[in-house]
């Protein structure tokens, strides 16, 4: 049965025009050029995107829990936290394989997904050692006001991971730029967040939700935002 | 890898090595294809002939993004496709501004012979036979879809490109891809089947 695609086809097919004088002159003699890699952007963001996080922790304090707290739940949050930033950054920049472009479409759900998660984790999996743990309350503020600190790390992590992932991007004329942004944002997010993890002495589910796992949030809102204005035009 | 992708590989990784001849082999390849694409997008073929250089132009730029031996032919409509895109935003904007003052009634289509009069595309150059009243209706129809759709249905129903790979050149997911294409090919039949009279009897007999 014709269902219309024959006469499309035959409505579309012709051929094409040759090459203009404007195309011909661009192409001109070309040039050998050196082509991408598809780990390269993603080695260089990474590489500077751990490095902040990296001095954080060799010059702050670890948080005084953090011995005495199981350690499945250190080792569960780290990785969470860990593979987060390493998916969210690698679907947002590698190219699977025989691919030119990233796939932003799935990196942005990947990133959906990761935040998911962590939302779960902080919210269900909070743990804290009675009198060692700090609290809010025991500090004499409220929940927002403890958590400001934290977000204010974990979006200067989340920076420099945004900045160095759009000139990452900049050149790829990639489609799904906010998706592209949400996937980095996250990543960024995710590294000040594994920081945390480690130093941070405040133990309540409120104070990860808002300072840690939200300001994650905000950064790849504010990626999904900034790569949507610039990349996605 | 298909063996028509791994040939445009092939070809595009001379390119990037700067052998003339192998751009001009690529462009022979899929320039007729990606024609009829901006084709289905843009409704009008000279507009997607104009649309078509810029986009190789575009290619020529960006070759130092490629990735030796990937599949070429999905980034290449991805290109092509931004670049229709912009030209479909320039219409719109165009479209505005003539019904602010109503004294540039024939901007946007001069800006069209401009354009094709920068990228060098002959006057001539979009002649063709003419087309059946079935290919008439389908592109008519074919117009009426919203652009997400139209993208959909001519990669999927009439290019046969997989639905990984229409997903990759408009930026999105296969699950979207599969219920664009779905959508809009049952939106084309409705469309098509309400112009034919001859259908239309036998539904009513």
């Amino acid at each position: 049965m014709d269902d219309g695609t024959d006469d499309l086809r035959a409505a579309l097919e012709a051929p094409a025009p040759p090459p203009s004088v404007a195309l011909l002159g661009a192409v001109g003699t070309p040039a050998r050029v050196r082509t991408r890699s598809r780990f390269g952007a993603f080695a260089a963001v990474a590489l500077l995107g751990l490095a902040w996080p990296a001095y954080t922790l060799a010059h702050a304090a670890l948080r005084p829990d953090l011995k005495l707290l199981p350690p499945m739940w250190v080792a569960v949050g780290a990785a969470l936290w860990g593979l987060s930033f390493g998916l969210a950054l690698w679907t947002a920049l590698v190219p699977r394989r025989g691919d030119v472009l990233p796939a932003s479409a799935v990196a942005g759900r990947v990133a959906g997904a990761a935040m998911g998660l962590l939302l779960v984790f902080a919210a269900f999996w909070t743990t804290s050692v009675p009198g060692v743990s700090a609290r809010p309350e025991d500090l004499g503020i409220s929940t927002l006001q403890s958590s400001w600190g934290c977000a204010k790390v974990v979006l200067e992590a989340a920076a420099p991971v945004l900045l160095i992932g759009f000139f990452a991007l900049r050149r790829l004329l990639p489609v799904g730029a906010r998706a592209a942004g949400i996937a980095v944002g996250a990543a960024g997010g995710a590294i000040g967040g594994l920081a945390l993890h480690f130093i941070c002495p405040m133990a309540t589910a409120g104070h990860v939700l808002i300072g840690h796992v939200g300001a994650m949030i905000a950064a790849s809102v504010a990626g999904a935002l900034i790569f949507g204005a610039l990349l996605d035009r | 890898m298909e063996p028509e992708a791994l040939e445009a590989a092939e070809l595009m990784a001379r390119y990037c090595d700067g052998d003339v001849a192998a751009f001009h082999q690529l462009y022979a390849k899929l320039a007729p294809r990606v024609l009829a694409y901006l084709k289905g997008l843009l409704g009008e073929r000279a507009a997607a002939e104009d649309v078509l250089q810029q986009a190789f132009i575009k290619v020529h730029e960006a070759r130092a993004t490629y990735v030796r031996a990937a599949n070429p032919i999905p980034w290449i409509y991805t290109i092509a496709h931004r670049t229709c895109l912009d030209e479909l935003r320039r219409r719109k904007r165009s479209r505005v501004r003539l019904t602010k003052d109503g004294t540039v009634a024939t901007e946007g289509a001069s800006q069209t012979a401009h354009a094709a009069h920068i990228t060098g595309v002959a006057e001539g150059a979009h002649e063709s036979e003419e087309p059946s009243a079935e290919a008439v209706a389908a592109m008519a129809a074919l117009q009426r879809l919203p652009e997400n759709q139209r993208q959909a249905l001519i990669l999927t129903k009439v290019h046969g490109r997989s639905i990984a790979e229409a997903a990759q050149i408009a930026g999105t997911t296969p699950g979207a891809i599969k219920l664009r294409a779905h959508r809009a090919y049952v939106t084309l039949r409705e469309l098509l089947k309400r112009k034919d009279p001859a259908a239309s009897g036998k539904e009513l007999a």
